[in-house]
């Protein structure tokens, strides 16, 4: 096992390399400057190219990086240019709100996801069944945003039970998880249902079958803990969706966050923000997996084998 | 192993809830404080530094008082100042400051902070403000004069500005870069208690402000006690925390949400005179608008009235120069105007060889008159653009729209020769923006119209550094200005007015909103009811 861990660490390190530069150039690469974003009416172009050059923005890209990438060795992130904090601090204070909102969808559509799709999958073929997977289609395809205004005007300006925005109350975190987790809930469902369909056709459900064991127990015993397999891998790859998933409805909901430093730095082309954002997103992307391989490898022998 | 899982489930679950409750404030702070919403455009800025920021947000003025602010109708009031003057000469100034301010710090506010705070700003990107000072000279503990390089009738007008909020030469000092971050100290009617940026500020009141202006009706310490400035990207997302009593004011509110905000009770709408200008940028550097008869064509175009009815309810001004209508250097030749006049657009295309094809576009020597309109995104640049496009369409001018955020479009500006027409907006309220959009020497950001021109920019160096008095300034403006629009290097669309709204049943508004802004000499007067 410490084997299989260090060997897929070690993995990790080029995958950081080519993110880390990936997200580097296209940041660079895309059309704005944040200095335009500091110059006041009246500047000089002369006290522009100053700013410019303050920065290190006038030196050729691969040094930028070169530069960027040296400090990120050292834990350092850099400062931002328009919102004149170190990158670390700014992070720091709005990562956990990503993270609470985060982990809070992803219990949530685990959890409604798992008996949803469990539910479906017992009764399948039944009206239940169509009318779970219906609502569950519905759910994938309607976008976030879109969502969190229809959750808003339902839960909020309607019946008044949740506040519409903000981050000052227990109570403005339900509407937007609700809103992130309910698109989670349509996959969960979905690999579950197939899942457990597919256990249930195999010989030892019919043994268990045949030996009268009770249909619920079979169900959530045997067929359920067994599908939960694919339903690992699905979740694993979703720790890092967590992070970037709300970024758009940290936006609707006014809520603090990675997303919405994220897109307030993006409107401003605060270069360093932007990286540091990105990265931490890549790296929660890249721990996610790590997590859902172990978590594998802990459940499944087999992929032990296979790797170690 | 089960044990252990339980054991996590349990110590993440109470991690949980201790975030969550973190997160959560008192009831009872909150039944004491007014929560307003900064305008959109504020969100982001990202210090409360008036001498380093170049993007400060609506708090600023309620932390900062400056020495003079301005009233709508343009007139100056002292703040910090209680009086002033000028030499008949205009090289210099000199201030009376008022006695017995202190800073939120209990530092003394007196000549010797003017002495060491406008030395501060050289080397800054707010430099020009200050540039026409050449030395400060303290005549008394309470009197100071300014003595100039050159005249600079705009003094008065900078020293309005919310750049020119004074802060606390001791917490200046010792927070450094941090200054405007972690901290800010200034005179103003509210203490900063907490800011986090994209967020929200949180002031607490000053209970030794002594430093109110003549617009307040209310001369001591503001009558709310804590005000949260709440910052919100989404303009929907402010006007449903207005309509369930999440906030109590927004401090912006866009033209298109006022139908929906007249039919809600116990919402008021308070509309002043606006500072910005919807235009169309015509690039003066490219075919076919090298053509001066193309680029009066494109300005008589625009049907100014059509926009202002049908895309904003008749709420603003048609705009017809380049100024807001404010301003006495808007007031120009009415026969420069640019007003839409379809019959002399077609003329005048007529008149440049270009001849109307079958398609409805115009054409000459196998070239169509077909050109790219750039916008940026958001709604209410898209609605205009789309209905400009109309306009131009109906003399013969076709045009393929393209829509870029704020930043991108700016690159392309600098590329210079990629853009043709392309509809903007500014905001500022004093005539020199006539320099930072069409001097010369900023050719494709921010001249994006590419005017180089000998006789615009003598008029501009004139106007600029060679004004004395007020008067003098206005005139030479004005002559620029005119200059300007007998050109044609732009046309004007639209003039919007600031709305804020608020909660009758929540807060007591006085009677008259001062100022060209809502700002801090209006805020003191508000109560929570």
């Amino acid at each position: 096992m410490v084997n299989f861990l260090i060997k897929r660490l070690v993995l990790l390190i080029p995958v950081f390399l080519v993110v880390s530069a990936i997200i580097f150039m296209i940041i660079h690469l895309v059309p704005g400057d944040p200095i335009d974003n500091i110059v006041q009416i009246g500047s000089t172009p002369q006290q522009k190219a100053a700013l410019t050059a303050k920065y290190g923005l006038d030196k050729p890209l691969i040094v930028q990086y070169a530069i960027w990438l040296g400090k990120l060795m050292t834990g350092d992130l850099g400062e931002a240019i328009i919102l004149r904090q170190p990158v670390s601090s700014l992070i720091a204070q709005n990562l956990p709100h990503s993270l609470i909102l985060g982990s809070l969808a992803l219990v949530f559509s685990t959890v409604v996801g798992i008996a949803t799709g469990a539910l479906a999958a017992i009764c399948r073929d039944s009206w239940v069944d169509r009318w779970v997977m219906a609502v569950i289609l519905l759910g994938s395809t309607v976008p976030s945003f879109w969502l969190g205004l229809l959750m808003i005007l339902v839960f909020a300006v309607h019946l008044g039970w949740f506040p519409v925005s903000g981050a000052r109350s227990w109570s403005a975190l339900v509407l937007p998880v609700l809103t992130i987790g309910l698109g989670g809930v349509a996959l969960v469902a979905r690999v579950t249902r197939v899942a457990m369909m597919d256990i249930s056709r195999r010989d030892f459900v019919m043994m268990l079958h045949a030996k009268g064991v009770p249909p619920w127990r079979i169900n959530l015993q045997h067929i359920l803990r067994h599908a939960l397999l694919p339903v690992v891998t699905i979740l694993s790859l979703r720790i890092g969706w967590i992070l970037g998933g709300a970024v758009t409805i940290e936006y609707v909901f006014a809520r603090p966050g990675l997303g919405s430093l994220l897109i307030t730095s993006l409107n401003q082309r605060d270069y360093p923000v932007v990286q540091g954002c990105l990265l931490m997103l890549a790296i929660a992307v890249m721990l996610g997996t790590l997590l859902g391989d172990v978590v594998q490898a802990l459940i499944d022998p087999r992929v032990r084998e296979r790797t170690g | 192993m089960r044990y252990t899982a339980k054991a996590m489930l349990l110590s993440g679950s109470a991690l949980l809830s201790a975030g969550l409750l973190s997160l959560a404030p008192g009831s009872t702070a909150m039944a004491q404080e007014a929560i307003f919403v900064m305008p959109v455009r504020d969100v982001g800025a990202p210090s409360y530094n008036p001498i380093l920021g170049t993007r400060l947000n609506a708090a600023t003025t309620l932390i900062f008082d400056r020495m003079v602010i301005q009233d709508a109708d343009q007139s100056f009031h002292g703040q910090l100042a209680t009086s002033w003057e000028t030499s008949a000469d205009g090289l210099s100034w000199t201030f009376k400051l008022r006695p017995n301010v202190k800073f939120h710090d209990g530092e003394p506010f007196n000549a010797a902070t003017i002495v060491w705070w406008l030395p501060k700003f050289l080397g800054t990107e707010n430099a020009f403000m200050t540039d026409a000072i050449d030395k400060v000279d303290v005549i008394d503990n309470l009197t100071v004069k300014f003595t100039m390089k050159n005249p600079d009738p705009n003094m008065l007008f900078n020293m309005a500005s919310s750049f020119m909020g004074i802060p606390s030469p001791k917490s200046f000092d010792q927070l450094g870069d941090k200054f405007g971050v972690t901290g800010a100290v200034g005179t103003g009617p509210f203490k900063l208690e907490s800011f986090v940026v994209g967020q929200q500020t949180v002031l607490v009141r000053n209970d030794a402000y002594n430093s109110a202006s003549d617009l307040s009706v209310n001369q001591g310490p503001a009558k709310l006690k804590k005000i949260t400035l709440r910052e919100i990207a989404e303009d929907s997302t402010a006007f449903l925390e207005l309509k369930t009593g999440g906030v109590d004011m927004l401090l912006s509110v866009p033209t298109d949400f006022l139908p929906r905000l007249s039919t809600e009770k116990g919402t008021k709408v308070v509309t002043l005179r606006g500072t910005e200008v919807y235009y169309v940028v015509i690039n003066t550097s490219v075919e076919p608008f090298t053509d001066i008869k193309v680029r009066e064509a494109t300005g008589f175009a625009i049907n100014q009235k059509e926009i202002l009815a049908s895309l904003f309810g008749g709420v603003g001004e048609e705009a017809h120069t380049f100024l807001i209508s404010g301003l006495a250097e808007a007031k120009v030749d009415p026969k420069l105007l640019i007003a839409y006049d379809p019959a002399r657009s077609r003329k005048a295309l007529d008149e440049a060889g270009w001849v109307m094809g079958s398609d409805g576009v115009r054409a000459k020597a196998g070239t169509r008159l077909q050109v790219k309109l750039w916008t940026q995104s958001g709604t209410e640049f898209k609605r205009i653009t789309e209905v400009v496009q109309a306009q131009l369409k109906a003399v013969g001018i076709g045009t393929d729209i393209t829509a870029f955020d704020a930043a991108t479009i700016t690159a392309q500006y600098r590329k210079k020769t990629e853009h043709q027409l392309a509809v903007r907006v500014y905001s500022w309220a004093n005539a020199d923006i006539l320099d930072w959009f069409f001097a010369g020497k900023r050719a494709g950001h921010p001249n994006h119209s590419m005017w180089v021109n000998a006789t615009s920019e003598a008029l501009n160096e004139k106007a600029m550094k060679g004004s004395r008095t007020w008067d003098e300034r206005v005139a030479n403006f004005r002559a620029y200005h005119e200059n300007l629009l007998s050109q044609f290097v732009f046309a004007p669309i639209y003039q919007p007015v600031q709305n804020f709204a608020y909660s009758q049943a929540r807060i007591t508004m006085p009677a008259t909103v001062r100022g060209t802004r809502l700002q801090s000499q209006t805020i003191v007067d508000i109560e929570k009811k």
